[in-house]
């Protein structure tokens, strides 16, 4: 083995080298063709394949959040419709009571004064009318029971004066 | 070991027709082991697609040990087909040996020196022809005068020492591994039967070891030749 390395050797087999050297070449270029570059090139798409579904992910993941967001958004916000809402119709209910019950009152109200003063008036015609009957009264019963002397005139002036402090009377009574 | 080989003398050139079968053997193994994990390429790796990326995985870490920016990247099918040649070219010797009438024809290629030293050279090579594409041909001359010009004898020296160092120690370990065998098979042989079952099991032993050594000499002959390129391809 030895004399294989010393230059000069009788007989050294370089063709070895020439041989090991082209069919390393080949070697190479047939496992380049059949395997190296099919799969590196899969490797390639199958990293860049990765990266993209993870960046794919992420901005799944982030609209997710987006919506999410907004619906508890819209959810807080139609729960605040919903107090105003109930507040609205309950102030309206509160005002619409009141403007009835303001509108009862006074209904009542102007219904007792129309009584009262029909009443007085009532009462004053009555009383109108008392004070002419009983003046005629009294002056027939007068014209009847006393003398003729009196005339009409001075008869009612005497039950008037009669009646004034009849009412006097009654009043300081 | 006392092997005689057949040679054929062929345009002036002399060749060894144990190293070339072999070598060539080899090869062909190679390339049947990487044709048949590489029938299905599919998005979704099956078995024998994962194992050939795993020792393309396995390859290109080697390459980016030595590029660390990443620029190694063009070594790699290189690294990938050295490693496995390397590999099934130890083992070959290992699994079987064909000799006819005193005349070896199938043995582990790396088990001669001159093998080695041109799978070294190719490395080296390499690293040269990279080494002036990259600097251009004045600038990859100075380099060896770097980081000082007295450097420039061991710089030189070094060229040498490399080749030799990176070709002969895969030459030395394999071919040794090969002669202990050989050392072991002939004292199976010496006492009949009671060596033969000595031997068997020290023989088994020493071939594992020998697989083991066949695999550690592909990882660092692999190493070192990528080391190597990208040294070349750096100023210091």
């Amino acid at each position: 083995m030895a004399s294989l390395l010393v230059l000069g050797a009788s007989k050294i087999a370089l063709g070895d080298m020439l041989f090991i050297l082209i069919s390393f070449i080949l070697l190479s270029l047939a496992v380049k063709h059949y395997a190296w570059g099919p799969v590196t090139k899969m490797m390639d798409a199958r990293s860049e394949k990765i990266s993209g579904d993870l960046d794919y992910a992420d901005q799944e993941r982030a609209r997710a959040d987006k919506l999410g967001k907004e619906r508890e958004e819209a959810l807080k916000n139609s729960r605040a419709e919903a107090i105003e809402i109930v507040n609205k119709a309950k102030d309206n209910g509160d005002s619409q009571k009141k403007a009835i019950v303001a509108d009862a009152h006074s209904e009542a109200e102007t219904v007792r004064t129309k009584a009262k003063q029909d009443a007085e008036k009532a009462k004053q015609d009555a009383m109108q009318d008392a004070q002419n009957d009983i003046a005629n009264l009294s002056l027939e019963i007068a014209s009847r029971v006393i003398s003729k002397e009196l005339n009409a005139d001075d008869q009612k002036s005497l039950v008037d004066s009669y009646i004034k402090e009849l009412t006097v009377n009654n009043e300081t009574k | 070991m006392d092997d005689k080989y057949k040679f054929i003398d062929f345009l002036g050139l002399r060749f060894n027709v144990a190293n070339d079968l072999s070598a060539l053997v080899a090869a062909i193994l190679v390339f049947i082991l990487v044709f048949s994990l590489s029938r299905k390429i599919t998005m979704k790796p099956g078995k024998a697609q994962n194992v050939l990326e795993w020792m393309i995985d396995f390859t290109d870490s080697i390459v980016k040990s030595a590029f660390p920016d990443g620029s190694g990247s063009r070594f790699s099918l290189y690294a990938f087909v050295l490693f496995l040649f390397i590999f099934v070219s130890n083992q070959l010797g290992l699994i079987f040996q064909i000799k006819v009438d005193g005349f070896t024809y199938i043995k582990s290629p790396t088990t001669n020196p001159l093998i080695t030293m041109s799978l070294a050279l190719i490395s080296l090579m390499l690293a040269h022809y990279y080494s002036v594409k990259k600097f251009g041909f004045g600038t990859y001359l100075s380099n060896y005068a770097r980081p000082v010009s007295f450097l420039l004898p061991i710089n030189l020296l070094e060229e040498f020492t490399n080749f030799l160092t990176l070709s002969l120690r895969l030459y030395g370990n394999i071919f040794a591994g090969e002669v202990l065998l050989a050392l072991i098979g002939t004292v199976a042989k010496s006492f009949g039967l009671v060596s033969f079952v000595v031997a068997i099991p020290v023989e088994m032993i020493w071939q594992g070891f020998s697989v083991f050594i066949g695999a550690i000499q592909a990882y660092v002959f692999t190493t070192l030749s990528m080391v190597y390129i990208s040294r070349k391809m750096e100023r210091e």
